[in-house]
């Protein structure tokens, strides 16, 4: 394989609840290769919000390597500060986070949030009406976070990611709490973009029909059970 | 299937109800926290008040509607005065004001020769008393007193008529002091809007905090709903819920409040009496019932008040707009501002400072989200728009808090300056009145002239001496508007040299000390100046002993000790008829020291010992006097800012946390902690300090009427008004700490991993 995006080695992480200590991800390993999307799925509660945080930094593992762009993250080996850094610039300008909802600044209209997220990756803002366009959301540019339906809202998440031109984009049940046939819009239009624009994606789903449109799949239920 | 649940429901209401504060038990500490404190400080307040009030009131009625016999010579009574009045058959009763060499003036009266007082031989209802409390004594007491000053008076009842006099004597009405019932009044009216603006403050703290639990109850409120529990059967456990909370912690509020008030108010009797010099009772404490009945009504309007009204809101809602309300309230603002500089009389000034205040607490939220918005749109950095957005949710969000703030910023700004310039003017006046290191009485019966003109002679060839003489009588002012001419008390004072000339004046015509000391022209106090509406250059009528004199103002003094009437004139113009009630040297003895002047006056006098005072000693007693008033005035008004600041700073906390979410959602698009936690820092203090800049004014303004309203309506003089900027940067400090606070506690928070948004707003895209 050419250069691939990410490559995951022996990544773990538990949490330690009241003296319990509880392994959430043990030993992972995977890659993922430019431009590639890979759907993560599992039962409620077996990691996969864990490893999405992991991937971009904002936890940190307890063991392990991720190879992100060429930088490589090793725990311990670096200062955390430094490592913390280096995160936020990848999350800055490589890697799109979707959650399932609450994406959007709520004081900002929809547009504002574009050009903000862009501003941010230091994109330019010239795009940002275009992106909302491109989500079929162009008309709404004006309105806030509560004018607007959960998919809009979730569509106008997606325009934000884009705007940022990311290498990475993590989509942690990015329509979870869209009714079927809105989902089932909004992830083609993921799909859609992430291949027009070359993307690498990881999306967090429980839902069999949506991780089917993914190239790779990654079971975490049934990792951790093994 | 319905059933069930509803069934289940109706068991387990208020344990349902109850489980929200199990699960937020700081919640419920923060909410009874807020009662218990808002109880104490208006329950302290109120205590005072009225300890106070009952004190005047006593006093006030002892002396109330009474009116004296007098002689027409304008000599002072005697005992054979009272004699000769009661052989025709008038009913008087003595009245013996005596001001002891230590303490207070006293009262002393005879009950005995109050019996034809009131009708049917009742005695009157204000001499019923037992004269066991200080200031009133029995007449034989009062008589056995060494005094510095005495002087008898003869009361008489209504009923007595001029025609039943014997000739030589006439009726006046009669008050010990004048106008003191409007000065006692004045300042109980002061105390009690203090006690008031107090409990709004609170009222709007405790509104804050229960709305807040409020909210995040909604939930479990739309949840029994939907299990089939009426909203009105929720209303009724929450008002019971409230009402048992706020029984608990109001009962031991008011214990705590009561036992503020006799912490403080120990000395504030006493107080009182040095700044009105006025005899005070004592007063006796109020019930408990009241002050917690009060309080009771108070926390459950200020908890639920607008969930009972809330058909009449919907309905006014409907009928205006959004933007009336702010006009609305900008009309207020501007009737009350109107208000306070017409108003001519002090209620109406107490109404306008209440509709500034509705008007102002009403925009001010406003103010800061519209100044937050128009910044936004001028930002052309999304991070700076996203900063103003934000701050204009904030003060949306935080109105009751920040409003609280602002009230309490501004009053302790206000009664901080008028306490300071008290305290100030009050120490240059003392100053100027006690210029001379020493105060000579002459002793009764012996004359003032040959002890003049042996200082006169010393002043040659004595480095440092100054001196002047002051003698003390009462004049009447004529050709006033007013029917009865008033009384004025005359301090005349010869020579008008270096001890006098240093006196600061309001209002002077040229030369003014030259004309007076020529006896060409008087000075008169501001009260005399007001009360009269005289000003320089008029020509002040009077008659001074059996002599009508006609003499020009030269200066108006400032005068803060008694609201009465003053003249200040050269003692060597004074008629022999001047009837002296009182004759003193005031001295700074210079090099030789003092001992060698008080021998030569005993040599003088043909007396064993001199009555003399050192002004140093009266003037620091007075001083202490005033600044326990002031500290007590202090401590309430702190205690209610302290208390804002805490509300504000829990409040904000509160609030900030709800919107965790989305500023953790900054770090995940890539901004550092440190760099959010610099941002959340600017938006704490932009909130905070706007208030502040907001209370400023405010608090400017009532200080303005505090200075230049009431204290002239109600005293009869103003005090110089003077700006604090150094306190103002204190409050502002204070309230940048509050902001920094905020932010530190947030950025502990930001610290935790990211959980989902926790308010339900969430689910719709968030407020704004
Ligand atoms: N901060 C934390 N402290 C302790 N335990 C945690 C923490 N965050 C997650 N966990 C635990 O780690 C496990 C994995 O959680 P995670 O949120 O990754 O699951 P998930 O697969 O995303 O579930 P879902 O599909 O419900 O979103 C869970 O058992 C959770 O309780
Ligand atoms: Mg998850």
């Amino acid at each position: 394989m050419a250069e691939s995006l990410l490559a995951v080695r022996g990544l773990s992480k538990h949490f330690v609840s009241g003296n319990e200590t509880v392994p959430v991800i043990e030993k992972l390993s995977f890659t993922l290769g430019q431009g590639q999307s890979l759907a993560l799925t599992g039962r409620s509660g077996s990691g996969k919000s864990t490893l999405l945080n992991l991937l971009c930094g904002l936890e940190l593992a307890d063991a392990g390597t991720i190879v992100l762009q060429g930088q490589v993250f090793e725990t311990g080996a670096k200062i955390a500060r430094q490592k913390a850094m280096k995160w936020s610039s990848l999350r800055r300008q490589q890697i799109g986070v979707v959650f399932q909802e609450a994406n959007l600044m709520p004081a900002l209209t929809l547009l504002e949030n574009v050009q903000f997220r862009a501003q941010l990756a230091g994109r330019s803002t010239a795009s940002s009406q275009d992106w909302l366009t491109r989500l079929d959301i162009g008309a709404l540019a004006q309105r806030y976070p509560d004018q607007v339906s959960g998919g809009q809202r979730q569509r106008a998440a997606l325009a934000m990611v884009f705007a940022m031109e990311p290498a990475l984009i993590l989509a942690d049940e990015p329509t979870g709490s869209l009714d079927r046939h809105t989902a089932d819009e909004v992830t083609q239009v993921l799909f859609d973009l992430q291949a027009r624009y070359g993307c690498g994606l990881i999306l967090a789903t429980h839902d069999a029909e949506l991780a089917a449109g993914c190239q790779q799949h990654l079971d975490l239920g049934h990792l951790s059970s093994l | 299937m319905k059933g069930l649940p509803s069934l289940l429901a109706s068991f387990s209401l208020p344990g349902a109800l109850f489980s929200h504060y199990r699960r937020h038990p700081l919640q419920l500490l923060a909410l009874a926290v807020m009662i218990v404190l808002a109880t104490m400080l208006w329950t302290g307040v109120n205590h005072l008040t009225s300890q106070a009030r009952a004190s005047l009131n006593q006093s006030e009625q002892a002396v109330a509607e009474r009116q004296q016999v007098v002689r027409d010579d304008g000599q002072m009574l005697a005992v054979d005065d009272f004699v000769a009045l009661r052989l025709v058959g008038v009913c008087v009763m003595p009245w013996l004001e005596v001001t002891p060499e230590t303490g207070n003036r006293l009262v002393g009266i005879d009950p005995l020769a109050a019996y034809c007082f009131g009708s049917r031989n009742r005695p009157s209802p204000a001499l019923d008393q037992p004269l066991n409390g200080k200031p009133f004594l029995d007449m034989g007491v009062a008589t056995a007193i060494k005094s510095r000053d005495s002087r008898l008076y003869l009361l008489t009842p209504d009923t007595t008529q001029t025609a039943d006099l014997p000739g030589g004597y006439q009726l006046t009405s009669f008050s010990t002091s004048p106008d003191t019932g409007e000065l006692g009044d004045s300042f109980l009216l002061n105390l009690e809007a203090l006690g008031i603006l107090v409990l709004l403050i609170t009222a709007l703290l405790l509104r804050s905090v229960y709305l807040l639990g409020l909210v995040q109850r909604r939930d479990s409120f739309a949840l029994l709903h939907r299990f089939g529990v009426s909203p009105d059967r929720v209303q009724r456990w929450l008002v019971f819920e409230i009402l048992a909370l706020a029984l608990m912690c109001v009962v031991p509020g008011v214990g705590l409040g009561r036992w503020l008030a006799a912490g403080l108010g120990g000395g504030f009797g006493q107080a009182l009496d040095g700044l009105f010099d006025i005899p005070l009772y004592a007063g006796q404490g109020q019930g408990w019932a009241m002050p917690v009945l009060v309080m009771l009504a108070v926390v459950v309007i200020a908890c639920l008040g607008d969930l009972l009204l809330l058909r009449f809101r919907e309905r006014l809602s409907l009928i205006l707009p959004k933007t009336v309300y702010s006009g609305l309230a900008a009309l207020l603002l501007v009737a009350g501002l109107a208000m306070a500089w017409l108003a001519p009389s002090l209620p109406w000034v107490f109404i306008a400072v209440a509709l500034v205040f509705a008007g102002a607490g009403w925009l001010a939220p406003y103010a800061v989200a519209r100044i937050a918005r128009w910044c936004a749109g001028r930002s052309t950095k999304p991070l700076a728009l996203w900063r103003y957005r934000e701050l204009a949710v904030l003060a949306r969000r935080l109105t009751l808090p920040l409003v609280a703030l602002q009230f309490a910023l501004a009053m302790v700004l206000a009664v901080q300056a008028l306490v300071t310039t008290f305290e100030d003017t009050f120490d240059r006046w003392l100053g100027q009145r006690l210029e001379a290191a020493y105060y000579i009485e002459v002793p009764a019966g012996a004359d003032g002239r040959q002890a003049a003109e042996w200082l006169t002679r010393q002043q040659t060839n004595t480095p440092g001496l100054q001196w002047h003489r002051v003698m003390r009588g009462q004049a009447q002012v004529t050709g006033t508007d007013n029917a009865n001419n008033p009384q004025v008390d005359v301090f005349a004072v010869a020579p008008v040299g270096a001890l006098i000339r240093s006196w600061s004046l309001l209002e002077a015509a040229d030369q003014h000390w030259e004309a007076l000391d020529s006896g060409s022209g008087v000075m008169i106090n501001e009260q005399l100046a007001r009360r009269q509406n005289l000003s320089v250059g008029n020509n002040l009528k009077l008659r001074l002993g059996n002599q009508q004199r006609v003499m020009p103002i030269q200066g108006i003094y400032p005068d803060y000790g008694r609201p009465v009437g003053e003249i200040l004139l050269s003692a060597e113009t004074l008629p022999d008829s001047f009837n002296v009630r009182f004759e003193s040297f005031s001295v700074t003895p210079g090099k030789p020291g003092i001992a060698q002047m008080t021998d030569a006056l005993q040599g003088i006098w043909q007396v064993e010992a001199l009555s003399m005072r050192d002004n140093g000693t009266i003037r620091e007693l007075a001083t202490s006097v005033f600044d326990q008033t002031f500290a007590l005035t202090r401590a309430m008004t702190l205690l209610t800012l302290i208390l804002a600041a805490a509300a504000l700073l829990m409040m904000g906390w509160v609030f900030f946390s709800t919107r965790a979410w989305y500023f953790r959602l900054l770090v995940a698009w890539g901004m550092s902690q440190r760099q959010v936690a610099g941002q959340l820092l600017r938006l704490a203090l932009l909130l905070t300090g706007g208030i502040a800049v907001l209370a400023l004014p405010l608090g400017i303004w009532l200080t303005w009427v505090l200075v230049h309203r009431i204290n002239p309506l109600a005293f009869g003089w103003t005090l110089p008004m003077a700006v604090y900027p150094a306190f103002w940067f204190e409050l502002g400090m204070l309230s940048l700490a509050v902001g920094l606070s905020i932010a530190a506690l947030m950025r502990r928070q930001l610290g935790r991993p990211a959980v989902a948004p926790v308010s339900a707003s969430a689910l719709t895209g968030g407020e704004r």
